[in-house]
This record gives structure tokens, sequence and C-alpha cells, in this order.
């Protein structure tokens, strides 16, 4: 625990009634001013987290922190937190102004203050104009940012953001995403957002935690949860994989599709059972001949960016591959990948493992290169 | 388009000879328009002849001859001859506005329908909708214009106890009810004494029916209360149970002597510490009685209103109200800012005719003391409102039919000029979200 620490989950355990839990013994620690992601399936305990962190469940086991405070028995209204709503949940009867104005007129400020502070909030999402709009009146991106404003116009220490931006159209969303990101450093405070998209959360989040049936799988920074991937779940979840059995020979040699790679994964038990994960821009197409697989096309779409072609191996495993480069459906090619592309996964492997083992082969890395 | 002398001589033509209905068509060449107008015509002169004129002059005197005359039929028959006059007159006015539209067409040389079969095509095609609609127009002008211009015209008359048909002749006085109503010190001390307790009654009745029916409904809203279901069908009974038993019941149970609120519920009460109330003169005590029926009417009323809310409740998304949580507002705050305003904006219309609905309520008024106990002169009892009093103008032994329509225009203009100024004020009938 550092002092930079703004949220802390100890065993964190929530079930309604009999059922199942949702958050299944959850322990993690968030730092001040960072954006977090909590990413995962519909159902998955994401929303749970987030409403144990701003209080309006409570937790059924374990102990929450904010600003190493125990919050469990701390009503919503008095932990630095606040909230913007997948519907934006603004008050219909008001108008933007007094929208904003809510919270400040709950807590009795002086009327010259909430002027002021509202102004301010509204400056920060640019809709300083639109003091006097009716909420019917304005747009889904607009109505968006007047919830994100009357959020910061309290001041939080940490920003929950669920699921914001499903609502918004695709070229909105992007656009929202950027201003997000830019509103977290200009505020500087703790963002927490919940999405079911990843590609939302890989452009966003300083760190990301993949959650699925109520427990964290993996958390990390963008990069490592995409190039690294722990399990079967998160290599399917984050971006498309192509996922396959194979069996670690020793230390940098992996067999799968009945051949020998080089890879630059170690640390396994000899010919111990494991699973390949090879992302699909990772593999290039080239002659039958110079390819380490043969493929046969069986379809190809086009996606803008790229082409998403389809094909199965002679032992009947699916390739997808994304490639600048277009396929004749029906023909045979050949895929060719570097070492590095290799990502091979343990099975059943639990978080700290993953990371020590990650980390001993950093350290071995390391003295090799010596 | 520019139209030359001769055009503009042909529009005047044509509007000139359909003076008489159908010589304008006849002049266009649209002879199969022309007979009907001109039938049309025919029909209006020899219905006024047969009886149009009778019944004019019959509206104008009611009757010169005591015992011979029917005063009340001769303003019934000329009633009905007024609608049919005006009926003829927008026909007539049809047909010069139809003459003058077909000649300027003709003059700037546009095909117009000459044929028979033409003509039907275009009233099919264009006429449609009218035609459609017409019976429903003439039923209303019969079923509902009819009998609200006799109820007016009475007004202006002296029909009372006095002026009996066909034994004695009825009058036209002009305003002279109105004035009385107003201005006549016996006359008008009823009207005020009644026109007051409408108000008063109006107003704590159906603010208590809503106050209940929002209250529980909030209540059984809440979701740590066990057995909610059953309490919201409890709570449906009043309005299950048709509402003139229920006001005949209660009307037994308020009984001074022998009802059950005076000989077991308030012994009961006494009972308890510090209680000690005397039997109470539900009946004879005006207040009492006012008091009695404004309860009853709550416990009548409120069900509706609960089934309204519960409804209005539960589209109020979870999210607001965690929002002001989140904000710090407490309940009372949470239900001022995020539950009375979503109520309001939906129900507002309904809660104004549970008001106009209650000004109105003459079988609670009626059924429970029938008006009484007293009297504040005028045939009005203390507990009479307006439209109770009317029944008691035109039903009782001397009865005052004038003066019942005059009130009913005044408790008329009242009800609608309010439930139009409050639905033009909410935004509930305004379509968009």
């Amino acid at each position: 625990m550092s002092t930079s620490t703004i949220i802390r989950f100890e065993n964190v355990t929530k079930q309604y009634d009999n059922d199942a839990a949702v958050l299944d013994n959850v322990s993690f620690e968030m730092e001040r001013g960072k954006f977090y992601t909590l990413l995962g399936p519909s159902g998955c305990g994401k929303t749970t987290i987030l409403r144990l962190i701003s209080g309006l469940v409570e937790a059924s086991h374990g102990k929450i922190y904010i600003n190493d405070k125990l919050v469990n028995d701390v009503p919503a209204n008095k932990r630095q937190v606040n909230t913007v709503f997948q519907d934006y949940a603004l008050f219909p009867h008001l108008n933007v102004f007094e929208n904003v104005a809510f919270g400040l007129r709950v807590k009795k400020l002086k009327n010259a203050d909430i002027q002021k502070k509202v102004q301010e909030a509204l400056r920060f999402v640019n809709l300083e104009a639109y003091e006097n709009r009716e909420i019917s009146e304005m747009s889904g991106g607009q109505r968006q940012r007047v919830a994100i404003a009357r959020a910061i116009v309290n001041e939080p220490e940490v920003l929950l953001l669920d699921e914001p931006l499903s609502a918004l159209d695709l070229k909105l969303r992007t656009e929202m995403q950027y201003e997000l990101r830019e509103l977290q450093r200009r505020l500087g405070i703790t963002f927490v957002f919940v999405t079911h998209d990843q590609e939302e959360a890989l452009a966003m989040s300083d760190e990301i935690f993949v959650i699925n049936k109520g427990k964290i799988q993996q958390r990390g920074v963008p990069t490592d949860i995409y190039d690294e991937p722990i399990n079967r779940f998160v290599a399917d979840f984050i971006g498309e994989s192509n996922i396959i059995q194979g069996k670690m020979l020793r230390d940098f040699v992996v067999q799968f599709d009945g051949k020998e790679f080089e890879c630059v994964d170690q640390g396994f038990n000899p010919n111990e059972s494991v699973e390949v994960v090879i992302r699909p821009e990772d593999l290039e197409i080239t002659t039958k001949e110079k390819g380490h697989l043969k493929v046969k096309v069986d379809s190809q779409l086009f996606r803008g960016v790229h082409y998403e072609i389809c094909g199965y191996d002679e032992n009947g495993n699916e390739w997808i591959v994304h490639s600048t480069k277009k396929a004749v459906v029906g023909e045979e090619i050949g895929l060719y990948f570097e070492p590095e592309a290799i990502h091979v996964m343990r099975l059943g492997e639990t978080e700290e493992e993953f990371d020590a083992r990650l980390e001993a082969y950093d350290d071995q890395g390391v003295e090799n290169g010596n | 388009m520019e139209l030359n002398n001769n055009g503009q001589e042909r529009i005047k033509k044509a509007a000139l000879l359909s003076i008489i209905p159908g010589l304008g068509q006849f002049y266009n060449k649209q002879p199969f328009k022309g007979v009907v107008f001109l039938a049309i015509f025919f029909v209006f002169i020899i219905q006024m002849a047969t009886f149009g004129i009778e019944a004019m002059t019959g509206l104008f005197t009611l009757g010169v001859t005591p015992g011979q005359d029917h005063s009340l039929f001769m303003l019934i028959e000329g009633s009905l001859q007024l609608l049919i006059l005006a009926i003829f007159l927008i026909l007539y006015a049809i047909n010069i506005y139809d003459a003058k539209r077909v000649a300027t067409l003709a003059s700037i040389g546009i095909k117009t329908n000459k044929s028979f079969i033409d003509i039907m095509k275009n009233v099919y095609q264009n006429g449609f909708s009218y035609l459609l609609a017409l019976p429903a127009y003439a039923a209303m002008i019969f079923a509902i214009v009819f009998p609200v211009l006799v109820t007016v015209l009475t007004a202006f008359t002296n029909y009372d106890f006095y002026h009996i048909p066909p034994a004695n002749l009825v009058d036209w006085v002009g305003f002279d009810t109105f004035k009385d109503i107003f201005f006549l010190s016996s006359y008008r001390d009823s009207f005020m004494a009644v026109l007051s307790w409408t108000v008063i009654w109006t107003f704590a009745a159906t603010t208590l029916q809503i106050v209940i029916g929002v209250f529980t409904a909030v209540v059984l809203n809440q979701k740590f209360i066990k057995g909610r279901r059953f309490f919201g069908i409890i709570f449906l009974l009043p309005w299950a149970v048709p509402a003139f038993i229920t006001i005949m019941s209660f009307s037994n149970m308020f009984n001074d002597s022998i009802g059950a609120i005076n000989t077991q519920v308030i012994p009961l009460l006494n009972h308890l510490p510090f209680i000690d109330i005397d039997a109470i003169s539900w009946k004879t005590d005006p207040f009492w009685t006012k008091i009695a029926i404004i309860m009853i009417q709550g416990w009548l009323g409120f069900p509706f209103i609960y089934v309204l809310v519960s409804g209005i409740l539960q589209s109020i998304p979870e999210d607001l109200y965690e929002a002001a949580k989140i904000d710090g507002a407490n309940a009372i705050q949470r239900f001022r800012t995020i539950t009375m305003p979503a109520i309001f904006a939906i129900a507002t219309p309904i809660f104004v005719t549970q008001y106009t609905g209650n000004f109105n309520n003459f079988s609670m008024i009626y059924l429970f003391n029938e008006g009484g106990p007293g009297s504040v002169g005028a045939g009005a009892g203390s507990t009479d409102i307006l439209i109770s009093w009317i029944y008691k103008l035109t039903t009782g032994t001397s009865p005052q039919y004038n003066v019942a329509a005059a009130v009913t225009i005044m408790i008329s203009i009242i009800v609608i000029g309010i439930s139009l100024l409050v639905f033009k004020k909410t935004k509930a009938f305004e379509m968009e979200d």
C-alpha cells in the first residue's frame, strides 16, 4: 500500500440473497490520478465494483478503503466519489444549469458560489452557452457532457463512469473517448471507467482490469494485456486471436499444428500442454513454400483498414489473418510469423503465478543479454 | 394570373345568380350541382312554409294565448328551427362560394368538372373525409348542440313554478334571472353560500384524495415494504364497490342516533386513555356533515390516484434517485425534485378532471344527506353544491327551471374555463417527449 493509493478492495465479495456471488473475493488497489478501465462482458461484475465504490450497494464481505479510510459504512454522499450514469440520469424538469447545480443546492451553498462553480464545470465540458437550455433540447452527446459536468462540479477525487458512451453513435463515441481522456488529464483525478468495448478500453486507459464471472482475470497496461494475455478468455475478449492447443517441448521451443516452432517463452515444464496465441495481424501471407503453415482460404471480408481472411490448415485448425493484401478464396496460401508473435499461455495459471513467471523471465532475459 | 374583364364579369355574374341557389352552378355549366342546390333550396322553402315560420314566431313570442299555446314546446321547436336555419345558411354560403370558385377556375382556363360522373369522382377524391365526418356532425348538432341550446335559452326566460305551460305562458326576460342570482339578496345569499361551499368542497375533497393516493403509491413503491401486492389489492377495494352503495352505507354508519360511528366507534375510542368524545351530530350539524363528506370522498377517490401514480412511479428511472443520493439529497429532497415533477408532468390533466369531477359530484352530496342539513335559502341545503342545487331547483314542488339553467351555464363556464387554462399551461398535452 503506497501513499498514492486512492481505492483499495480487500477480499470483497458481493452476493445478492443466496444467489451465486456477483463479485467473488476481489482485491485490488487503484492509484490516484490514473485512468482505470473495468472491462468485461455483461454481468461480469464490473458495474458492481463501480457501485461498491460509489456506495450505492454494500459489500457482503471484505473491506473497501478510499484514501486509506474504511468506507464500508460511509454513505454515498459522504465519499469523495461521483458517478456518470449510463443513461445520464439527468433531471428532465430542470434545465442544464439547475441539473449541474443540483448537488451544490442540496449542500446549501451560496448562490454566487453555485453560479461560479457551475459555470466552471460547464466550461470544462465545453457547454458554456447552454446554461438555460432544457434537457430535452440537448443532443445525446451534449447530455453526456451535462452529466459529466454535474459529476465534476462536486469536485470528487474519483469519477466513476458506467458505460457512459454506449448510447452514442460511433463517430461521437470516438470523439468523446479523446475528450474524456483529455478531461481526466486536466482534472488530474482518478477515473474508473466501465465498458464492454475492448477497443475503448485499450484506447483510453492507463490500466485495464479484465473481469469475468466476478473475478479479475488480469490487470495491467493496455499493451501488456493485449500482447501477453493470461488465458484464453482474456486473449479472446481483447481483440481477435488464433488460439491453438500446443506443447512446450523445452524453453524457446513450442510444438503445435504438428510442427516445432521457435518462440520467446520459457519457464514451463518440459512437454507441458499449453495454449498458443497468435494475433491475426501478426500473420503474414506468403507463398506455400515460404510459410510456416499451409492454409486453404475459406472466406474473406473487407474490413476497411484490412482484409479479414479465414482459412483452415491441413489439421483442420481455423486461422484468421488480418492483411492489407488480398487473398483468393479456395487457394492455398502460406502463413509466416516471427518467433515474437507466438504467445504461450499456461493452462489455469493464476495472476500471481503469471506475473511471477514473466518477472523471472525478464530478469533472466536481462542476464542473458549481459 | 391576371383576369381579363370578361373573366371578372363572369365571376360576378355567377355569384349574383347564386343568390337563388343553383342558378350560379347552371351558369357554370354544372347542371348536376345546380339541381342539388336548387332542390335543397326548395326543400328549405317548403320546410319554412309548413313549419319554420310558425316555429320562429313561436320562439319569438313563446305563445300569446294561455291554455292554448304551450310555451315549452314552442321554445323547443323554435330551437330546432334555429339549427335548421343555421344549417341552411351554411349550405347557402357554400353555394355562393362554389359558384364563384368554379367561375374563377373556368375564367383562368382551368378545366372544371361538368359531367355527373366527374363531379362524383371529385367528391370521392377530395371530399371523402368530409363525407365520412358528415353523419357524425349531423348527429352531434342534434344530440349535443340542440339540448345545450334549449338550456341556454331557458336561462333567459321566466320558466318557473309560476309559469308552468300550458296553463301559463313563459316569457323572455333577458338577463333578469342572472341579475336576480347576483343582486337580489335572497338569491344572492343562497347562491354565494352554495358556490363558496362548492369551491371549498372541491378543493378539500379532491386534494385529500390526491394526497392519500400519492402517499399510498409512494409508500407501497418502497422496496423494503413487505406484502406490497397484498396492500395494493386492499387499496383498490373502495374503487371496486359501486360508489353509490358505499355512500349509502356510510350514510347509515354516520347516522346520529343509530349509526355505527356514534354507537360503536366513538365509544370504543373512548376506552383509550385521555380520549373522551361525545356523540357527533354527523347528519344535523352542517360542519360535521361537511367533514364526513370530505373524508368519505377522500376514501372513495384515492384508489384511482393510487393506481395512476403507481404506474408513473414505475416509469421513473432508478438512476435519477441514485444520482440524487450521490449528491446528498435526502428522501424529502428526492421526493420533491424527482418524484413530484414526474407525477405532475404526467398526471396534471387527470388531477384537473378529478377537481372538475368533484365540482359536479352529485351522488356524494345528495346520497349522503340530500344536501342537508338545514337550508341556505332558495331550496338549497347547507351542504348542497351547485349541481345538487340545480337538481333541487328542477325537481322540487316549486321548480325554478330558469335559475337552474342559469346556474348550469355558470357551472359550464367555470369547468370549461379552468380545464382549458390548466390544460394549456401543463406540458402533459405536448406530444413530443
